[in-house]
């Protein structure tokens, strides 16, 4: 559902670039060990972008079967999270991550209000009842973001031109920095392979 | 020493029971220290094995109390990072709260440490103050190790201290950090340990390849002071001694870092563990001693039961080995000695019957009751024993019945015994004074000991004990004259020994029988055995070849004519130094050892040569030579005569031998045989001393005689006493109505030659003519013999 809303906000995002032309940026992500990368997080600045998401824009991170789904969510500063608890039990969502410092006590069902996520950088969240509920919440500055599938691929739409694109898993924890890498996408050319110093979770 | 316990030991080693008790201790004793030294050593086995698992045990155990130290101190570790207040104050980066909540953590499960570090293991926060630095390799070990590994009781080493230090992960939710919180090993530990298990703890540092060293925890360092360098010595088990007291040892390493090294070392008191074996060892002990007492007193009386009896025999034994059967062999039991101890009484009794009987048959004559030879001599020894001490005087006599041997050879030999017996009778009844004891020594021998008489006393009781037997003995149809010759012998004078003096007696008697005199005092030239009779007789031997004898002749004188019809031939001995020995000292002895006969034989050669050699001068004398018992008894002087009259130096009818009535009746038939044959030869033949003797005139009659001489006894008492006068002149008619010549010897004078001639006897001899001479004047004598021209008293005429 989120990533629907992820792709329309793209889709939005292009139509409102007018009459610059159109490019698929196809990526893929291995880890250090050469295998592929699921849930790795690739966000590519393109000049003139619009760095925060409109209002209205939310995404959803569930609490089912005491997980965290997804486990890890890519969001444009200024989106609205909602985290919804599809459990019996509470749960007691929380964030140290300095990009976003909060917790939602004990609750069920959905909380009151979406949490925006207003700077950029990577948020862990973890619940102070479940150890093992582990989600990571990437904050991007730029419309353009996708997340790796299972077999560490992913599509991102964008302008055709040079830009500056950046890339994340987990593995690479919170602090860790993003690798940054220039791309150059044109209609011919949007296929790249992208390895990262990071491993598949568990 | 030694020698002198050995002579004490081994009497007693001697003894049966002794023995028996010490074997049979001995080998209890051997089986019970076998046992106990078994038993010891399976104890100390045990002991040793039991501590060797007691501390195997403990170590498990301390293991085990380090791993729940440790997870307590990991519980309390995770508690706090699972705090969300002290994650958040993590996050926020909030040190004074992070260290609170460190400390205050610390405090509720007791840690001494507590360390936050982040998730680049740098220190946040610490409890430790001052040397912080030093626990992060610590903490950085446990991270890597990431609570998997070897190290699970978690002890680490903090300044040289063991610390147990735990380190658990942060999360919020992924790692932020470590909460790491350390506990010192103290006296905790070693109470917990102690109260777990019978060990006893200590702890033990070393520098590597250095000496270990004790930690010290608790109030026991002084204690345990030695135990650090023997730990070092002994290595991972030994044997430790801590104030005396042995212990076993395990070393258990229980981790170490760069620089150290930290053990535990646990320890069991090899006392304690022994300690119940050791009462049981004392009880077992107590029993063995115990047993071995009452395993002694019982085998002691045991033993007394076998040697008691044993001893009472050997005792019985003993007694009976010295001669008294008189007290029972009283030994009662019930086993096999009861069985000896009978048979030692049936011995006992056979024993004493037969010592009885022995005793009868070797003190006792069996015929007439009394003593015998041997009691006499051992009564009389006593007596001597006594006098020599007292000083008295102890006489003994010694009696030869007269006859006696006749008696026997004439009414048999029954006869002759109950003869002894009255006899016996006789000489024991109320003739001995008190003590006096008689004995028959042998045959028709007595003698009677008389302690404490004198020569006097003895003779008294001589001449009663002649009176005792002059009487005739009455028995069946015959009546028996018995008369007895006497030799006295007295103590300390005749000898002090039984034999000697008993032998002294002896020949005093048998010299009172040669004299017929009733009773002889000893005096030594009696006796042939006395020492200067020994001497002489020696000397004697030597006189017929050192040509020393003389023959002395004494004429015969026939009285009606006066014409020397011959003479008595009479030896003498020309000693070289007595000078001339009177015949009284050599013949009595020459007699009893039987040189008679060579006396005899010289008399009878020397009397045949001068015969001869006077017939050549013109005088044709019969000479007479004495025969002695001896003579008459030997065989062989029947050839010797033969021989010599075959030289022919004279003619036998020259020859007179003149036998006593005694020599004859010793052996009657022998001498009538004897006689017979020198009657067959032609030599003439006289009966001596006619009138002492008791020969019968039936058996005389027998005799091939031709003269008969009468004693001088009643020929020189005849003057004076009418009754001897009588019994000349009866003999005289006797012999010449029996067809004999009649000699009368001892005329001494002048009336007895008248009586003499006017009785018809035929011939006389004595000193009133001459005395024997040598036979060299004999000759000269006869020249010069003028016959006495005598005249009878008118008192005699009767006779005439």
């Amino acid at each position: 559902m989120n990533a629907v809303a992820a792709a329309s906000a793209v889709l939005i995002a292009c139509l409102s670039l007018g009459s610059v032309s159109a490019a698929t940026l196809d990526v893929t992500l291995t880890g250090s060990d050469g295998k592929p990368l699921a849930d790795a997080v690739v966000a590519v600045h393109v000049k003139g972008a619009k760095t925060t998401a409109a209002a209205g824009i939310t995404a959803e991170i569930a609490q089912r079967s005491r997980q965290f789904q997804p486990q890890v969510t890519v969001v444009q500063t200024g989106t609205a999270v909602l985290f919804p608890n599809f459990d019996t039990v509470r749960h007691h969502v929380f964030s140290f991550s300095p990009i976003q410092r909060f917790e939602i006590k004990l609750y069920a069902g959905v909380p009151n209000a979406p949490l925006i996520f207003d700077k950029p950088g990577v948020a862990t969240l973890g619940c102070n009842i479940h150890d093992r509920m582990l989600a990571f919440v990437a904050v991007v500055d730029t419309p353009f973001f996708a997340k790796s599938d299972a077999v560490g691929k992913l599509q991102i739409d964008l302008p055709a031109g040079k830009h500056r694109l950046l890339a994340w898993h987990p593995s690479m924890t919170e602090s860790g920095a993003w690798v940054e890498q220039a791309v150059t996408v044109d209609a011919s050319n949007g296929k790249l392979a992208l390895k990262l110093p990071a491993a598949a979770m568990p | 020493m030694r020698a002198l316990l050995h002579r004490l030991l081994e009497p007693m080693a001697r003894r049966l029971d002794v023995r028996i008790v010490v074997v049979f201790l001995g080998l209890l004793g051997l089986v019970q220290l076998a046992s106990f030294v078994t038993i010891r050593r399976s104890i100390d086995a045990n002991a040793h094995a039991q501590i060797a698992v007691e501390l195997r045990t403990g170590e498990s155990v301390l293991r085990r109390l380090l791993a729940q130290n440790a997870q307590n101190l990991t519980e309390g570790a995770r508690l706090l990072a699972a705090d969300y207040g002290f994650r958040s104050a993590i996050a926020s980066g909030d040190r004074p709260t992070i260290l609170d909540a460190l400390d205050n953590q610390g405090v509720r499960i007791g840690a001494n440490v507590a360390v936050f570090t982040d998730a680049r293991q740098q220190i946040v926060a610490s409890t430790l103050a001052d040397n912080a630095e030093q626990i992060l390799p610590l903490v950085r070990a446990n991270v890597s190790d990431d609570g998997a590994g070897a190290n699970r009781t978690g002890v680490q080493i903090l300044n040289g201290r063991p610390y147990q230090l735990v380190t658990v992960p942060v999360k919020a939710p992924q790692l932020i950090g470590h909460v790491s919180m350390g506990f010192a090993l103290t006296a905790a530990l070693v109470r917990d340990m102690e109260a777990l298990s019978t060990l006893r703890l200590a702890l033990v540092a070393r520098p590597f390849d250095g000496a270990w060293t004790l930690l010290p925890i608790g109030e026991r360092v002084a204690s345990l002071s030695a135990l650090a360098r023997q730990v070092d010595a002994g290595g991972q088990s030994a044997d430790l001694v801590i104030n005396g007291e042995a212990y076993g040892s395990h070393l258990v390493r229980l981790g170490s870092d760069a620089k150290h090294e930290v053990a535990a070392v646990l320890m069991r008191s090899i006392d304690e563990a022994v300690a119940p074996y050791r009462q049981l060892q004392l009880t077992l002990l107590a029993i063995g001693l115990v047993g071995l007492g009452v395993f002694g007193i019982g085998s002691s009386i045991t033993a007394r039961r076998i040697t008691g009896p044993i001893k009472q025999l050997s005792a019985s034994a003993e007694r009976l080995g010295a001669g008294d059967y008189s007290s029972a062999v009283s030994v009662r039991t019930r086993d096999e000695v009861n069985d000896l101890a009978e048979a030692f009484e049936q011995m006992r009794q056979s024993m004493q019957s037969r010592d009885a009987h022995i005793r009868r048959l070797a003190y006792w004559d069996q015929l007439t009751g009394l003593p015998n030879r041997a009691q006499l001599l051992d009564l009389l020894a006593d007596h001597l024993k006594a006098a020599r001490s007292s000083g008295l005087p102890c006489a003994v006599l010694m009696l030869d019945l007269d006859r006696f041997k006749h008696v026997n050879d004439i009414l048999g030999h029954a006869f002759g015994d109950r003869v002894l017996r009255q006899i016996a009778v006789r000489l024991s009844d109320g003739v001995l004074r008190e003590g006096d004891c008689v004995a028959r020594l042998s045959g028709d021998e007595f003698a009677v000991c008389l302690p404490g008489a004198d020569i006097d006393t003895a003779r008294n009781v001589a001449q009663r004990l002649q009176h005792a037997l002059e009487q005739p003995i009455q028995l069946d149809d015959h009546t028996i004259d018995v008369g007895a010759g006497v030799g006295v012998a007295i103590s300390p004078t005749d000898g002090d020994d039984a034999n000697v003096l008993l032998g002294r007696a002896e020949v005093a008697m048998y010299a009172a029988k040669a004299r017929q005199s009733g009773i002889v005092v000893y005096k030594p030239n009696l006796d042939s055995g006395s020492a200067e009779s020994l001497s002489l007789l020696s000397e004697l031997r030597t006189a017929v070849d050192h040509d020393q004898l003389r023959l002395y002749l004494q004429p015969k004188i026939e009285l009606a004519t006066g014409l020397v019809l011959g003479g008595e031939a009479l030896v003498r001995w020309q000693h070289p130094t007595r000078g001339l020995v009177a015949p009284m000292r050599f013949i009595p002895f020459a007699e009893q050892t039987g040189f008679i006969r060579v006396l005899t034989a010289w008399m009878i050669e020397r009397c045949a040569a001068r015969s001869g050699e006077l017939r050549v001068q013109g005088l044709d004398l019969k000479f007479s030579i004495n025969l002695s018992t001896r003579d008459l008894l030997d065989q062989e002087l029947p050839l010797r005569m033969e021989r010599l009259l075959a030289q022919g130096p004279t003619d036998p009818d020259r020859l007179c031998l003149e036998i006593t009535e005694s020599a004859i009746m010793d052996d009657p038939q022998r001498a009538l045989q004897t006689l017979q044959r020198l009657h067959d030869m032609g030599l003439r033949l006289s009966i001596d001393d006619f009138g002492t003797g008791y020969s019968s005139l039936a058996y005389l009659k027998r005799l091939p005689l031709h003269e008969l001489k009468i004693d001088k006894s009643f020929v020189m008492a005849m003057e004076k006493d009418r009754a001897d006068l009588k019994i000349v002149r009866s003999t005289i008619d006797l012999a010449h109505n029996l067809g004999l010549s009649v000699v009368a010897e001892g005329v001494e004078n002048a009336q007895a030659w008248a009586l003499l001639k006017s009785m018809h006897c035929d011939e006389a001899q004595g000193f009133f003519m001459a005395k024997p001479m040598p036979e060299l004047e004999f000759a000269s004598w006869v020249e010069n013999w003028v016959p006495p021209q005598t005249r009878l008293n008118t008192e005699f005429a009767e006779f005439s």
